[in-house]
């Protein structure tokens, strides 16, 4: 079985399309970024507390809402899990969950009868700076391991190319985030790594396809040569796109709520770690070269 | 020539009878995370309460021994205990369903008391009766036995009202005698002196508790009067022994301020639900890939699909053998591991059929295909484990078990994509005659 009978796409031809829509995105998500400020970050990235509560009647968001308002503590957040009404997630800034706690006994029962915790978590701002920190030094060292390693193998412009479209996934999945208004957790951070380590597997596929290529021809008719090889992968890049996105969407639809950012961001990453590996890399290489021509010794 | 793939198949084998037997069964052999089986999650965060003559640096090692000596004496199973970095102690408890109890013992100042034990025969014996008498309380010393399970063996008779307690400390350390036995050496300060001589003095041949927290630590018999406010304590302890004793008397003496920085709770209705979805996301998913797979290469699927189990029985196995935690991000990281398993199969394939396109014969066209895509292969992998193994070692709980299994995952794939499969191809090929190849 075959999807594709020997394809001749032109990928490069399309690169400027690929560069203005991930521009138009990043950029978009940015400043709903910027406007939502702290409120995007989960109680793990700025601290606060956090409460699962399960409920034996159904409840709405805007009358446990209401009845918090009421407390006086500051931001907090509520929301509902699944379809039924009566699970519910509320964030609220640290040291407040008691306080909620206890106005949900008056307002709604007996704890443990009419309603019942299911979870909670607590974070201090020494702690939550403390993730930040080493959420930065894991994607810090995460770019160098990268980088390093296929400078290594195959040249330090390729290196490059390869980090910048991990940075442009990154970058997007954030985007994406903020645009569908969901809040970044220390799960994300997984995903986004995870997301790195899966663009630059599809990207040094083809990088590999092209240092086969380069060994083979004296040309530097580089456009051709990085469009026959990204086709000559097209292939096994989408049918492992599509595997692996079987399964990531899977975990999205049926995971449950505690893995839902996190497989969410896995799935947007998914794919546009595919098309940044499709449209990107290979074309920040050719501009490279275009603005500073380079014969590639591999 | 059929020879040489016994020991291939031999190894193949080993391997699936080793993982069976480290996991099975799953449910003892493979640990779980608190986000799995609800428990409480505290990190705590140490301070020093006062810095006066001297700064002692272990501060966390100083709080973790009272910790650990408290959580013991709650009863709870299976707790970890662990320091991160220099000021923070993590602190998991699985199974416990009261957590504000139990973070209320955690966060309470330790108290480090000496008191004499009594040696008067028929008062012990009235005691070990029931009936302990008015200013007396009856303690037990922890022993370990030849497994180093910890046994509440001695009983000692103890007086409540301390002698001393640990603001009359200020240091202790662990010393070698000559003949190579550990000792500690306590150094009181100058009121502390003072009242250790008269304690000492009054009491030669009588043994002195040393109790943190209600707990007996060791009880040194007195062997004679000590001035000069420098004791030691020596004993048929460990190194490993003498150094906790040393650690719980400087913890006593400066008592680190701990403050609660994070703290989750998961409930056991949490922890079931997280298995369940993450567990069925997973093996869904591992069977769309699966029959993905067969629809797509047909027979070779079946082969890829045979690597893909090994490598999710390998994954398994390594995080058993390993004693890693299995987290609802490791379970996710189980099921991406599904679908990036059958990648290095996929690009082997598809080079076999580019090679086949050539007009090469199956058997150099697979042999090409296998040759050529091994360069594709580790490059891709590489830069994953890359990823993978700084999420392990960065991570923290659920980002670390993710980083492990990410990184396990991928490393058994190059066990089973590349050796497994080309294996049972190879022996496939030669055993018959094979003329055309569908791939």
């Amino acid at each position: 079985m075959e999807i594709i009978k020997d394809p001749k796409i032109n990928f490069l031809g399309k690169r400027k399309i690929a560069y203005i829509f991930s521009c138009v995105v990043i950029v978009w998500g940015f400043v709903v970024l910027a406007m939502r400020g702290q409120d995007i970050f989960g109680v793990d990235f700025v601290g606060g507390d956090m409460l699962n509560i399960e409920f034996k009647q159904s409840v709405t968001v805007s009358e446990v809402r209401e009845a918090i308002r009421g407390l006086n503590i500051g931001t907090y957040s509520v929301q509902l899990l699944g379809t039924e009404g009566k699970e519910l997630v509320v964030k609220s800034a640290p040291n407040t969950s008691k306080r909620i706690l206890e106005m949900m006994e008056s307002s709604y029962g007996v704890n443990n009868e009419d309603f019942f915790v299911k979870g909670e978590s607590s974070v201090s701002p020494s702690m939550s700076s403390s993730l930040k920190k080493k959420a930065f030094y894991a994607f810090l060292f995460g770019m160098i391991g990268i980088l390093f390693y296929i400078t290594v193998r195959f040249e330090f412009r390729f290196a490059v190319a390869a980090t910048l479209a991990i940075f442009h996934d990154m970058f997007f999945v954030v985007a994406v985030l903020a645009i569908t208004n969901q809040q970044i957790d220390a799960t994300v951070i997984a995903a986004l790594l995870t997301i790195a380590g899966y663009s630059v597997n599809n990207t040094v596929i083809i990088f590999d396809r092209v240092r086969e290529n380069l060994r083979k021809t004296r040309s530097d008719d580089y456009f051709t040569l990085f469009n026959k090889s990204i086709n000559e992968t097209l292939t096994r890049t989408i049918l492992t796109t599509l595997t692996t996105l079987f399964v990531v969407f899977l975990l999205y639809l049926v995971g449950g709520e505690t893995l839902r950012i996190f497989s969410f961001s896995l799935l947007v990453g998914l794919i546009i770690g595919t098309i940044s590996s499709l449209f990107i890399a290979s074309a920040i290489i050719f501009d490279w070269h275009k603005w500073k021509p380079h014969r590639f010794k591999v | 020539m059929i020879k040489q793939y016994y020991a291939k198949f031999l190894i193949i084998a080993a391997v699936i009878g080793l993982c069976i037997w480290q996991i099975y069964p799953p449910q003892k052999k493979i640990k779980r995370g608190l986000d799995l089986q609800g428990g409480v999650q505290v990190v705590l965060e140490v301070a020093e309460t006062e810095q006066d003559e001297h700064i002692i640096s272990d501060l966390a090692d100083r709080a973790l021994e009272i910790i650990r000596n408290r959580i013991d004496a709650l009863g709870i199973t299976e707790p970890v205990i662990q320091k991160q970095g220099t000021d923070r102690i993590v602190i998991d408890l699985p199974g416990v369903q009261d957590p504000d109890k139990a973070i209320d013992i955690i966060g309470q100042t330790a108290l480090l008391e000496f008191k004499l034990v009594s040696d008067d025969p028929a008062l012990i014996k009235s005691a070990l009766d029931g009936n302990i008498p008015e200013g007396y309380q009856l303690l037990y010393t922890k022993e370990k036995d030849e497994r180093g399970i910890e046994r509440e063996t001695h009983p000692l008779l103890i007086k409540a009202e301390p002698e001393l307690t640990g603001r009359y400390i200020k240091d202790a350390y662990l010393g070698y005698e000559s003949s190579g036995f550990p000792y500690v050496t306590l150094e009181l300060n100058k009121e502390g002196a003072v009242l250790f001589e008269a304690i000492t003095g009054q009491n030669p041949n009588r043994q002195l508790a040393i109790v943190l927290d209600g707990v007996v630590k060791s009880a040194p018999v007195i062997k004679e009067r000590i001035s000069g406010g420098k004791a030691q304590i020596t004993g048929r302890f460990s190194t490993e022994e003498a150094r906790t004793l040393a650690i719980v008397l400087r913890a006593g003496a400066l008592p680190a301020k701990m403050e609660i920085v994070y703290r989750e709770v998961v409930g056991p209705t949490l922890g079931k639900e997280n298995i369940i979805q993450g567990l069925r996301a997973a093996i869904y998913g591992g069977l769309i890939v699966a029959v993905f797979m067969v629809i797509y290469y047909s027979v070779f699927g079946l082969l890829a699909n045979f690597a893909l189990a090994l490598n999710i029985l390998i994954l398994l196995g390594v995080v058993a053998m390993l004693k890693g935690v299995m987290t609802l991000p490791g379970i996710a990281g189980v099921a991406l591991t599904c679908g990036m398993a059958v990648d290095a199969n996929v690009i082997i394939f598809e080079r076999i059929k580019e090679e086949l396109k050539t007009g090469k014969s199956p058997k150099a066209a697979i042999d090409a295909g296998y040759k050529r895509a091994w360069t594709a292969i580790i490059d891709s992998n590489i830069t994953t484990i890359i990823v993978g193994v700084i999420l392990f070692f960065l991570g923290d709980g659920p980002i670390k078990g993710f980083g492990l299994t990410l990184s396990i995952g991928i490393l058994a794939n190059l066990f089973t994509a590349v050796f497994a499969t080309k294996t049972i191809v190879d022996w496939v090929m030669l055993s018959r005659k094979i003329e055309k190849v569908r791939i």
